[in-house]
């Protein structure tokens, strides 16, 4: 195959766009240029119009003025059939897999090979290996998709638009649900498609991603071109300052925390591993990170401190008594407080007011015979969303039509209005963006500050290595090891992550 | 408020048709019946309302009238209790009912279609088996009694309004303010939405749930008390055949969601009163009777779709203002 | 998992709940009788009090004749006669007497029926089936004999209303057609299964009546007390109510106690609920006519018990034995009262 010059002449482009919504301007005049078998990430902060821009070029929405150019000439997009056509695919950010089917039938979803009227199978599979070759899944086209996991349905969905004849793949959030190795195989895939003169449009969060992936950065702001960065300016700091628009200030401290364990776990078991007892304590003022990698034990930890999973066995103290917690209830009760993993589903309500949401888990505290203090809850709710400054037209407005920082910060103001003495904290800033993410931890800070205990999960290292005043670390339903500020380095957590040295205590 | 703007413009419009086209339509005999059975119907639809609130759904209402309003005068005429055990008794079947089916639900993790469908059969079964299959009736006996299901009493302007009227108005007062006032209500809509966010936030969501199913079932009980003492001859086998479908389709019709969380109990009444009215208008504009379910199907459908249009308007608006409402 | 293994668990505890249901339910004689006595079953065509009085004739004749017989009442329609009566088919029965619930649409049913054994009809008959004969009233014969009763109430005449469960049973179609031509003086018909009706929906005008609406109500008793209070509303002039199943008239009574007119809106009922008897007695109703539902299990029975002993004389000439009907007035209610108890007592 003649591999064509990188940048020769522009694959695609794109001048002048905009896209206004009723109320708001979501592009003005965003501007790109993307060369054959390039990788441009597309990066900003949630609401800087990445997705916008993504969906006028995969033909999802139309644009209200500016141009795209395929082949330097002047294309419309009315419709995904339209890009298609021009050669652009979008592989979404939820699978858009049936997953019912088997691999060879989403492939060929709605364009089967066909002889005589019927869906010609015999072709339909062979055509199919070699698509799946070309993104090195090495699965048989007979499997059933639902039997895949989410990282190889997204390979799937790779052949897929590959299955059309797409020069140019648009991917949003690619590896947001992906483990260690479907992410590097990703990458391999990527690269692969690269030096087949695929053009790849990758638009993520994770800025470790970009510098691994990218040719070249696009940075959007406010729905406007914020800057590029060519390969050799990419930097995490870079990207960072043009995204925020400003420089972070780098936090470094000494260690927090002291006085008596306020919550204790002693021989705590979990029902996911009922043979490894939990020991560990958090002080008032202390901000304690749990490390390890997925499916390691964390979150089942969180949730029997918490009464959601009943306990296999094992104490749970505060304030040095012991306590025992068979709900949720029982856990507000003895003073903590969780914002869950997953927040759509456990954190927030979605369809319900950002007052009301604010104000659930305080209810019953403020409540007169079971009647609700409106006045109170009012208070409450504004006193909170003020506090935690989230972005809301008024209180009664879904949460759901919240961004994801926002709406993260309504499932903290929940308890936060509880004062409780021990928060648990579980992913605090999974898929929000960085502005949101500084707040986040500012306010953890604030928090420990007032004497709070806060225990969190987390995934993302530099997230631990910034917050925690100690950190655990889990491998296997176990706690491996615990580290001192000054002990802590990526390379220590990655080690007792992994077991690669005998397990601690 | 304004989510009951499409129900309620329905049936004015309905209201209005018929009055124009039937002087007798608003003789205050007809309204008289019109809002009795209102009442009525009104009562196990909030029954059906609060469980559907919780995102469930009870297909047990009309056999639990049917056994309610059986037993009640079974005991009353063949067994001899006086009034009041015998009412204590028939609440205490219902509210046993209304627990099963909420442990059941929330302990053995079993579906509400699948526990209320065999409800429906059950208690339909247990009804006919007590009885004998025997239709019962209070003659001309407990005339006092029956007074709060028939009775009327006299209001400003000659006009009287049916004692059962009083009885709905008080179910829906008090239900309103528990599900509007009170931190259960909040808890039941919050839960309908999302259980498992629920949870997290510190709600017994099995207690609650177990509380609307016993909601449910009383209300279903009280509902057979009632019509079994409006009507007089009960059969057992027919007494609240398809109430549950008249309970539920009034509570969608009102606003309530099938997928849970939403609801209000003066969309519910609504929801009710124009099915009572639509019915009432078939027979007062002569309309053939075999073209009646035609009809309120017809017009359930036309509310339904009405009032998801009214809500995807609310709901591209309230899009807007949150994106306006970022920077 | 662990709910379903639960759900398994509660399915079963249900089955052995049900099954032991069954067998503490099942204390019937069958069981000791089957070494002489011939078994019998009498289907009806649905659940009704009316059933009860003609099961009362069952069990009577029962004794009588020294058989046994099942009553079987399908509480939904058609679909549960079938099942039940293929039930019957399935366990071996020496005679059959159903009361068919569509006619011209089960006729396979009950040829197959009485391919196996002896068949009649009763209450409701198919004609165009092979039963041996059909116990039974002449339902326009009895429409006319309520219309009469209507002119007697009502001699300046006035506007009259139909209520009936549903118009679909050839049993209230030609009932409704004696009352309409009975008050509109039209010469009487000779009754068939191809009897013109009067389209529903107009008021058919005569020299004094005026019959307006047939209302139907699905069995379902709230809607018949709706529909007389609706037809009260809507027709301030109504004179009279005509209730065609035993139910409706009661629904009429509470209807009129409660909207003040008892006793000036002339009520006619068919069959005997003790409600429209008291009425009659205190003559808030004309009256009523029954179809002695008595005689329809006794004589069921009494001609199933020959064809099963092999004694074809049972069987009335025509393949017709008409059960007479019964004008019951304020004149005859007592004594109609009394023979109802006696009956019933004696069914026991």
């Amino acid at each position: 195959m003649n591999l064509p010059e990188p940048n020769a002449r522009p694959l695609l482009e794109v001048r002048g766009l905009c896209k206004s919504f009723p109320g708001v301007r979501a592009l003005r005049d965003v501007g790109l240029t993307l060369g054959c078998g390039e990788v441009l990430a597309v990066i900003g902060e949630n609401g800087a119009g990445k997705s916008t821009l993504m969906k006028i070029l995969a033909g999802v929405q139309e644009q209200d003025s500016g141009e795209i150019l395929v082949n330097g000439e002047t294309v419309r997009f009315p419709n995904v059939r339209a890009a298609e056509h021009a050669g652009i695919a979008l592989i979404h950010q939820e699978l858009n897999l049936a997953d019912n089917l088997d691999i060879a039938s989403n492939l060929f979803l709605g364009r089967e090979p066909q002889r005589f009227g019927f869906v010609d199978r015999r072709r339909l599979y062979s055509d199919s290996l070699g698509l799946l070759a070309q993104v090195g899944l090495d699965c048989a086209p007979r499997t059933l998709v639902s039997a895949l996991s989410p990282g190889r349905q997204q390979l799937v969905e790779i052949a897929k638009a590959l299955g059309t004849n797409a020069r140019v793949l648009i991917m949003d959030e690619p590896t947001s649900s992906l483990s260690r190795h479907e992410t590097e195989q990703l990458y391999r895939v990527v690269k692969d498609l690269r030096s087949r003169g695929v053009s790849v449009v990758y638009i993520s969060h994770r800025l470790g991603e970009v510098k691994e992936l990218a040719d070249r950065v696009l940075v959007l702001r406010d729905g406007a071109n914020a800057g590029e960065l060519q390969r050799g300016e990419i930097t995490h700091d870079a990207m960072v300052r043009l995204m925020v628009g400003r420089d972070l200030g780098r936090h470094d401290r000494t260690a927090r925390g002291h006085g008596t364990p306020v919550l204790e776990a002693r021989g705590l078991r979990t029902a996911a591993h009922p043979r490894k007892p939990l020991d560990f304590s958090v002080c008032p003022g202390e901000i304690v990170g749990v490390a390890g990698l997925v499916g390691s034990g964390r979150t089942e930890m969180l949730q029997v401190l918490f009464g959601i999973d009943p306990t296999a066995g094992g104490e749970i103290r505060m304030n040095g008594r012991p306590v025992r917690i068979a709900s949720p209830l029982d856990a507000i009760r003895a003073g903590m407080a969780l914002v869950p993993e997953d927040r759509k589903q456990q954190g927030v309500i979605l369809e319900m007011a950002v007052g009301q949401n604010t104000t659930l888990a305080s209810l019953r505290r403020d409540a007169r015979a079971g009647f609700l203090n409106r006045k109170r809850e009012g208070e409450i709710a504004v006193q909170m969303t003020t506090q935690l400054r989230v972005k809301t037209p008024d209180l009664s407005q879904f949460v759901q039509f919240l961004s994801g920082g926002n709406q993260q910060k309504v499932a903290l103001a929940k308890w936060l209005a509880l004062e409780p003495r021990v928060l648990l904290l579980d992913e605090p800033t999974r898929g929000i963006d960085i502005g949101a993410k500084q707040e986040i931890y500012r306010l953890m800070e604030e928090l420990a500050g007032r004497g709070v205990a806060i225990l969190f999960v987390s995934s993302e290292m530099e997230e631990v290595l910034r917050m925690s005043d100690r950190t655990l670390v889990m491998h296997e339903g176990r706690i491996t090891g615990e580290l001192r500020r000054d002990e802590l380095s990526e390379e220590a957590i990655m080690r007792l992550a992994t077991a690669h040295t005998a397990s601690a205590s | 408020m304004k989510k009951l703007l499409g129900i309620f413009g329905l049936f004015v419009f309905i209201f209005v048709f018929t009055a124009l086209r039937s002087p007798n339509f608003l003789s205050a005999y007809n309204l008289q019946n019109l809002v009795g059975w209102t009442s009525l119907f009104g009562i196990i639809s909030i029954g059906a309302a609060f469980v559907i609130i919780t995102g469930g759904i009870d297909l047990s209402i009309g056999s639990t009238v049917g056994l309610v309003g059986s037993l009640l005068s079974w005991l009353l005429m063949h067994k001899g209790w006086s009034e009041p055990a015998a009412l204590l008794a028939v609440l205490a079947v219902s509210l046993l009912i209304g627990l099963s089916h909420g442990l059941l639900i929330t302990k053995m993790r079993l579906q509400p279609f699948v526990v209320t469908l065999c409800g429906l059969l059950l208690y339909r079964g247990l009804a006919r088996f007590v009885t004998d299959d025997e239709s019962q009736g209070f003659g001309s006996a407990h005339d006092g009694l029956r007074r709060i299901a028939i009775g009327k009493l006299d209001v400003v302007g000659g006009f009287a309004v049916p004692v059962s009227v009083f009885i709905m108005v008080g179910i829906a007062v008090a239900a309103a303010i528990f599900l509007n006032r009170t931190i259960w209500g909040r808890y039941l809509l919050a839960l309908g939405r999302n259980e498992t966010a629920a949870r997290y936030s510190g709600i017994n969501t099995d207690r609650m749930k177990i509380t609307a199913y016993v909601i449910c079932s009383l209300l279903g009980g009280v509902g057979g008390i009632l019509f079994s003492l409006n009507l007089n001859s009960i059969q057992p086998s027919g007494l609240g055949e398809f109430y549950e479908l008249y309970a539920i389709a009034a509570a969608v019709l009102g606003g309530c969601s099938l997928r849970g969380g939403e609801g209000t109990i003066l969309g519910v009444i609504i929801g009710t009163a124009v099915m009572r009215v639509l019915y009432n208008a078939i027979n007062i504009l002569g309309i053939p009777t075999h073209l009646e379910f035609a009809i309120i199907g017809t017009v359930i459908l036309a509310g339904v779709i009405a009032d998801e249009l009214v809500k995807r308007i609310a709901t591209k608006r309230r899009a807007v203002r949150a994106l306006s409402g970022e920077p | 998992m662990k709910s379903k293994i639960s759900a398994r668990t509660f399915l079963l505890t249900l089955s052995i709940a049900v099954a032991a249901l069954f067998t503490a339910c099942d204390k019937k004689p069958e069981g000791g009788a089957s070494g002489g006595k011939k078994k019998l079953a009498y289907v009806t065509n649905g659940v009704d009090p009316f059933w009860n009085t003609a099961a009362a004739g069952v069990r009577a004749a029962e004794k009588k004749f020294g058989v046994e017989c099942e009553v079987l009442m399908p509480p939904k329609g058609v679909v549960d006669q079938k099942r039940m009566v293929e039930g019957l088919l399935a366990r071996g029965v020496d005679g059959i007497a159903i009361s068919s619930i569509d006619p011209k649409n089960q006729i396979d049913l009950i040829n197959e029926a009485a391919s196996r054994c002896p068949l009649i009809t009763h209450d409701s008959d198919a004609p165009e089936s092979k039963r041996l004969c059909f116990v039974g009233m002449d339902n326009y014969k009895a429409g006319r004999a309520a219309g009469k009763l209507v002119k007697s109430a009502l001699p300046q005449g006035g506007k009259v209303m139909i209520f009936v469960g549903r118009l679909e049973q050839l049993n209230s179609q030609q009932r409704r057609q004696g009352v309409i031509d009975e008050l509109l003086d039209r010469p009487a018909l000779t009754t068939g299964v191809t009897m013109k009706t009067d389209p529903n929906g107009f008021p058919l005008i005569g020299e004094k009546f005026t019959v307006l609406d047939t209302r139907t109500d699905n069995f379902d008793y709230a809607r018949a007390k709706a529909n007389a209070q609706d037809a009260m509303a809507s027709v301030p002039d109504l004179a009279c109510m005509v209730g065609l199943y035993a139910y409706n008239a009661p629904q009429c009574m509470e209807a009129a106690k409660e909207a003040g007119k008892i006793g000036t809106m002339k009520i006619v009922s068919f069959d005997e609920q003790e409600a429209v008897l008291q009425g009659i007695a205190d003559g808030t109703v004309v009256g009523t006519i029954s179809q002695q539902p008595y005689y329809y299990g006794f004589e069921s029975v009494r001609i199933l018990a020959g064809l099963a002993n092999g004694d074809k004389s049972v069987l009335p000439k025509d393949g017709f034995l008409e059960v007479p009907i019964v004008e019951v007035t304020k004149a005859n209610v007592e004594k109609f009262r009394v023979d109802l108890k006696k009956m019933q007592e004696a069914g026991k």
